[in-house]
């Protein structure tokens, strides 16, 4: 398993370092609302719900 | 029965690649899991943004379908299929359902192309996606289980669970990387299509490990000896005697896991952006960091519960979590805002409102609109993670802050232009009142106590490993060998998807709501304990539970 561990590690800090360099992207998870641009999205919708 | 090795010698390469062809299939959905989140809006650009209201709503209803109804249906289908027809095939085919289904979303026309016919295919192909992900875990859990010695199942299928970091991690790798090469505006045009064509490598590489596996050894053993359940729905749900392991399952132990496993991982993230105001990049960051610390405990708890059990590993998970979240996500406000936590500490406010103006917010789909001046009132207050009080009134709502006194508005009726206008002088209002009384529009970095964050992050990751690491395991041994695919798959996504799934809109509702932005904890904390209580109570240790021994 040790080939499954390197491959994690390697996978993770080529995540963090790209993540470091500008990684405001929603990681909240799959969404089940059809959302568009943000202006369009009024503040009259909270949250919608994620599953898995 | 198992043609593995016996307990206490390593692995050999078969059992190994029987894991990894497993739980290659899982870090697929789980790849999958994440691009529908971070390429929600632009996905939302390219086929929702022409639809009028009315059809956006159809379709928000359908995608939430696809997620809370298609899936359990999923599990029925291809959990029935698994215990009749093989587990073998059932993993081909779900697999290059949700495969092709994702490939195919990367080279579909938008509504710009060919009009609505471009998201009626896209809501089709998540349904499809949906019916097979329903499928894929208890088929990778129960083939892993079978394959697995007595006395290691824990350690074999809680190395599944990894595959949930692993395909975030992946998702980040393809999507930022694809941005970072190509640019914002190209990856908005044209490059998100990438991370759904990229797909198509990982469902090669599983497509042709899968057809190298064999069958499961206990499933083969039955079907030569003509064993296998004619009616696999029948025997799990309509007898009293599997029904209530079923049901028990559900309650004793994945609703609790779901919403460990949510609030540790999902709620956190969105507890640091959204009430603590931590800029996005800097909490994702954290959060990469305690997942990357934490993650390595699925497996030590996986192999911990054959030792010492499953059940007072996973109890623990819960009941941990439910006494600990407030102090914890209390520390969190702390160690990341701690101007917020002073100002909350020390300027009240208070909502006024007439109690049949406020609503209950719970959005789950994103469709509904609330716009009364209570719910309005509420959000503004919400979205600057302001915890208030509430007193009753009449006529419109009032936001008291200290000594200002704000008026809210509502917006049913009121033409769009004048809601905008109305909506900038309220907001402007009600934030020069909170930055008057020490409320900050964003955590400031430098206060920010980045390595005590990590930790509490980590430790709730850490209890979501306590959960979810020795889960499988346990699920596949509460039934026998002929019912078990649809028996285990049918609690875990209803576990998941509807207790689990819930949580962000049921907590941000209960947060508007009562006024404190603590309060959407209740929602882990209940269900937590209510599985802590049942499963303590009811749910037997099944460590030791030969599995083949009512084959």
């Amino acid at each position: 398993m040790w080939k499954y561990v390197v491959g994690f590690v390697i996978v993770a800090v080529l995540a963090v370092w790209l993540l470091s360099k500008g990684g405001d992207v929603d990681m909240s998870g799959e969404k089940h609302s059809v959302e568009t641009a943000p202006a369009a999205t009024a503040a009259s919708a909270p949250a919608s719900a994620a599953s898995h | 029965m198992a043609t593995a090795s016996a307990a206490g010698t390593p692995m050999t390469p078969e059992e190994k690649k029987v894991i990894f062809a497993s739980s290659l299939g899982t870090v697929f959905e789980w790849y999958d899991f994440y691009l529908y989140g971070t390429l929600a809006v632009i996905i939302g650009n390219q086929f929702f943004s022409a639809l009028d209201p009315a059809s956006r709503t159809i379709f928000s209803l359908l995608a939430f379908a696809a997620g809370f109804i298609v899936r359990p249906f999923g599990a029925l289908v291809f959990g029935r299929l698994g215990d009749m027809i093989g587990r073998k095939y059932t993993f081909l085919v779900t697999i290059l359902i949700m495969g092709l289904s994702t490939f195919i979303v990367g080279l579909l026309p938008s509504y710009a192309s060919i009009g609505i016919a471009a998201p009626v295919i896209l809501i089709g192909l998540r349904m499809l996606q949906g019916l097979a992900l329903g499928g894929e875990y208890g088929g990778a859990a129960t083939y892993v289980a079978e394959h697995a010695p007595q006395g290691k199942r824990g350690l074999f299928t809680s190395w599944i669970q990894t595959t949930a970091t692993l395909g975030l991690f992946l998702s980040l790798i393809v999507i930022l990387g694809t941005r970072t090469a190509i640019g914002e505006a190209a990856f908005a045009d044209w490059g998100w299509r990438v991370p759904f064509l990229v797909s198509v490598i990982l469902l090669g590489i599983s497509v042709w490990i899968r057809l190298s596996m064999n069958e499961s050894p206990a499933f083969k053993k039955m079907k030569e000896e003509g064993k296998t359940s004619k009616a696999p729905l029948t025997e799990s749900f309509g007898q009293w005697k599997n029904l209530k392991i079923v049901i028990l399952a559900l309650v004793g132990l994945t609703m609790g896991q779901a919403v460990v496993w949510y609030t540790g991982q999902f709620y956190a993230l969105f507890f640091l952006t959204g009430a603590l105001k931590v800029d996005g990049a800097t909490a994702n960051i954290m959060i990469a960091i305690s997942l990357i610390i934490g993650t390595p405990f699925f497996i030590i708890f996986g192999s911990l519960s054959d030792k010492i059990g499953r059940k007072p590993i996973i109890m623990a998970g819960c009941l941990v979590a439910a006494l600990t979240y407030f102090p914890l996500f209390k520390a969190l406000t702390e160690a990341a805002n701690p101007d917020l936590a002073k100002a909350q500490a020390n300027s009240k406010v208070t909502v006024t409102a007439d109690p049949a103006e406020c609503s209950f917010q719970f959005n789950p789909t994103g469709t509904s609109k609330f716009t009364s001046s209570c719910d309005i009132a509420k959000q503004v207050l919400s979205a600057g993670s302001v915890s208030y009080e509430n007193a009753v009134g009449t006529g419109p709502a009032k936001i008291t802050i200290g000594d200002k006194v704000i008026e809210s508005y509502s917006s049913t009726g009121l033409p769009a232009d004048e809601v905008k206008k109305k909506d900038a002088a309220f907001k402007g209002a009600v934030s020069a009142a909170l930055k008057e009384h020490g409320y900050p529009s964003k955590a400031d970095p430098a206060k920010m106590n980045k390595p005590m964050i990590v930790a509490i992050l980590t430790l709730l990751v850490i209890y979501v490993t306590m959960v979810y690491g020795p889960i499988a395991a346990m699920l596949v041994e509460m039934f026998p060998t002929r019912i078990r695919y649809t028996s285990m798959s049918l609690p875990y996504h209803i576990g998941n998807g509807w207790f689990g799934g819930l949580l962000p809109a049921t907590g941000l509702a209960i947060v508007a709501q009562t006024g404190n932005m603590y309060n959407g904890l209740w929602y882990p904390i209940i269900f937590a304990a209510i599985t802590f209580v049942v499963g303590m109570l009811f749910v037997k240790e099944t460590k030791d539970v030969d599995i083949y021994g009512k084959d």
